[in-house]
């Protein structure tokens, strides 16, 4: 890679921080000295993308690849370009091929050329590629929600529903709603040593809290132990421990906690979330799922994840009018929230709304690839040197 | 034993370990009257509440608490309520129209029929009017969903109704499913459909609405 000017630098500096319109007048500064970085044309191209303009960003993306056939950031913009402005399934599959092929352990490059098989109805082709995505990265939750989509194109809800609660554990937003709900936030501390912890109960709490939230949940769980052994009516810490319990795939240990803690006290929500979750393992469980997510929507309605719980549990029960509405209060309180987006395509595939729900994949394929960061890895990458 | 003690017995027979006790109370809690769906609520819930307040105490260990929750996975099936709906009786055929081969809207439908209880018999694609009868005749079911994807097709649905009425089977209920008939009810009244699923819930009330009319399997 050759020296960058400044102008491009600045740029990137703009578009980094979210200022799109100097960004992209920084971009055609820099490319009126110089027309010839493929990195200013795939900047540009996300750019343009991140403002709904397809057959610029096309353009952009197309002239980088032109200009360097390794250029990995500009087949995520045109990809994501041709899968976004629709009706371009052949180009796009060949655009996930080429990313594929310039970064092979791409998870996201197989997930999203899986996507634009299925879109052009190659659905063999679809579920090998998401195959392919899992063998790379087996807690990759998009291939998942696109396997749980496919699963109830073939064989209906009742199938397809597991696929989407398992997809839904791997997803970050499931922990991320159980820290939210104790008052947990990564803000970078690291947890402290247990044997550093003050024996005091709060100070035992938070730490075990902290120890669960890097997964270490032996040590938390020792901690939990002491505040139990003082006060073995403590609620949040019981419902913590059911929170380390379901970790480990111990349902009923989660399930007697929970419900031990909601006979001492019925407003602890962490107990409530784990209580559900515990409840959502269990097929047959849907109705009592359904009554304790209700609860913690109503209890907790600003947050999207139990109204996506909730309409799960709904989907169980067969109704989809009523998990609808729940997906779309998610989607509404939260847009990034891929996990409402595919649970509402597959609803909306109930209803034989087929574009629709290509519409919320294609949504949720393009929140999840911002989420990830994704475009920015691909960049700076590429610009160190790498494809 | 009675009735309020009967989750306390069963939290003795899961921490002794003994999932021969355990089955041995719900049985005589069915007994008593209590109803499979509302076993877990009465039973097992209250039990397994009294496991988490004992590990919590300290009365049981992580090994016994462990070994508890294995005895209340192996009675697990006992006490939830079944997965699947009882058999209504109520046997529906399910197809995709001939010439027409679009499969999705037809499976998720027939699946979640299946869920519910119904007997679906499911015709495939691109069949024909007359495979429609003939497995009616067969079946003796009552209501049909014909599912079409394209005008020509969904048109071509007559041909159906047409077929059934020729062999004196007006009593079967016809109902269509698919983009056409949602868009222009009005050519779901000119094939002679008795009314328009639009997506599987609405299969699903369609076919309620019907087994309710008629009183019972068919």
């Amino acid at each position: 890679m050759t020296g960058r000017d400044q102008e491009s630098l600045l740029a990137e500096g703009l578009a980094r921080q979210g200022n799109v319109a100097p960004a992209v007048e920084a971009c055609y500064s820099s490319l009126a000295r110089n027309d010839a970085d493929p990195l200013v044309h795939a900047l540009l191209a996300d750019l343009f993308l991140s403002g709904d303009f397809y057959d610029e960003a096309i353009a952009a993306a197309s002239r980088a690849i032109e200009l360097d056939p390794d250029c990995a950031p500009a087949y995520l913009a045109l990809g994501l370009a041709y899968d976004r402005r629709g009706g371009m399934w052949d180009q796009s599959i060949l655009v996930w091929h080429e990313l594929a092929e310039v970064v092979p352990d791409l998870v996201t490059a197989h997930v999203q050329l899986g996507e634009a098989f299925s879109a052009a109805a190659f659905d063999e082709e679809a579920i090998d590629a998401w195959r392919t995505a899992l063998t790379l990265d087996p807690t990759e939750p998009r291939a998942m929600y696109n396997l749980a989509v496919a699963a109830l194109k073939r064989e209906g809800m009742a199938t397809a529903l597991p696929g989407f609660r398992k997809a839904g554990e791997l997803d970050p937003s499931q922990d991320d709603f159980f820290f939210a709900l104790a008052g947990v936030y990564d803000d970078g501390t690291p947890a402290p040593d247990p044997a550093d912890v003050p024996p005091d109960r709060d100070s035992r709490l938070a730490a075990a809290l902290a120890l669960a939230f890097e997964e270490d949940f032996f040590s938390a769980g020792d901690l939990i132990r002491l505040i139990l052994s003082e006060d073995p009516d403590d609620a949040e810490a019981l419902a913590l421990a059911g929170y380390l319990y379901l970790k480990q795939e111990a349902v009923n240990e989660a399930m007697a906690v929970a419900l031990r803690v909601l006979a001492v006290s019925t407003k602890t929500p962490t107990a409530v979330y784990v209580l559900g979750a515990s409840f959502a393992k269990r097929p047959g469980l849907n109705r009592n799922a359904a009554r304790v997510f209700g609860a913690l929507a109503k209890a907790v309605p600003n947050n999207p994840i139990p109204h996506v719980l909730l309409a799960e549990s709904l989907l169980g029960l067969q109704r989809f009018g009523s998990a609808k509405a729940a997906y779309l209060r998610a989607v509404e309180l939260d847009p990034t929230c891929v996990r409402a987006r595919f649970g509402l395509a597959a609803v909306l595939l109930t209803e034989g709304e087929h574009a629709l729900a290509g519409h919320e994949i294609r949504r949720a394929a393009y929140h999840d690839t911002r989420r990830q960061g994704l475009f920015w890895r691909l960049y700076d990458t590429y610009a160190e040197g790498g494809s | 034993m009675t009735a309020n003690d009967a989750p306390a017995r069963l939290y003795d027979a899961f921490v002794s370990q003994n999932p021969a006790d355990a089955i041995a109370v719900i049985q005589r809690v069915k007994a008593s009257g209590v109803a499979q769906a509302h076993l877990f609520d009465q039973l097992f819930a209250p039990a397994m509440s009294l496991l988490g307040g004992a590990w919590a105490r300290g009365e049981i260990d992580e090994y016994g608490f462990t070994q508890a929750a294995v005895v209340a996975e192996q009675i697990t099936s006992f006490v939830t309520p079944p997965t699947t709906a009882q058999d209504t009786g109520i046997t529906v055929l399910v197809g995709t129209m001939h010439h027409d081969l679009h499969s999705i809207d037809k499976d998720i439908a027939a699946a979640a029929l299946k869920e519910a209880g119904h007997r679906v018999i499911d015709l495939g694609t691109d069949v024909r009017p007359s495979e429609f009868l003939e497995r009616a005749e067969e079946t003796g079911a009552r209501i049909l969903i014909v599912f079409a994807q394209t005008m020509s097709t969904a048109r071509s649905v007559l041909r159906v109704r047409e077929m059934f009425s020729a062999g004196g089977r007006d009593d079967v209920v016809l109902f269509v499913a698919g983009g056409p008939f949602v868009a222009d009810v009005s050519l779901a009244r000119a094939v002679g459909a008795n009314g328009i699923a639009r997506g599987a819930e609405s299969a699903l009330k369609l076919v309620a609405r019907v087994a309710a009319k008629s009183g019972g399997a068919s």
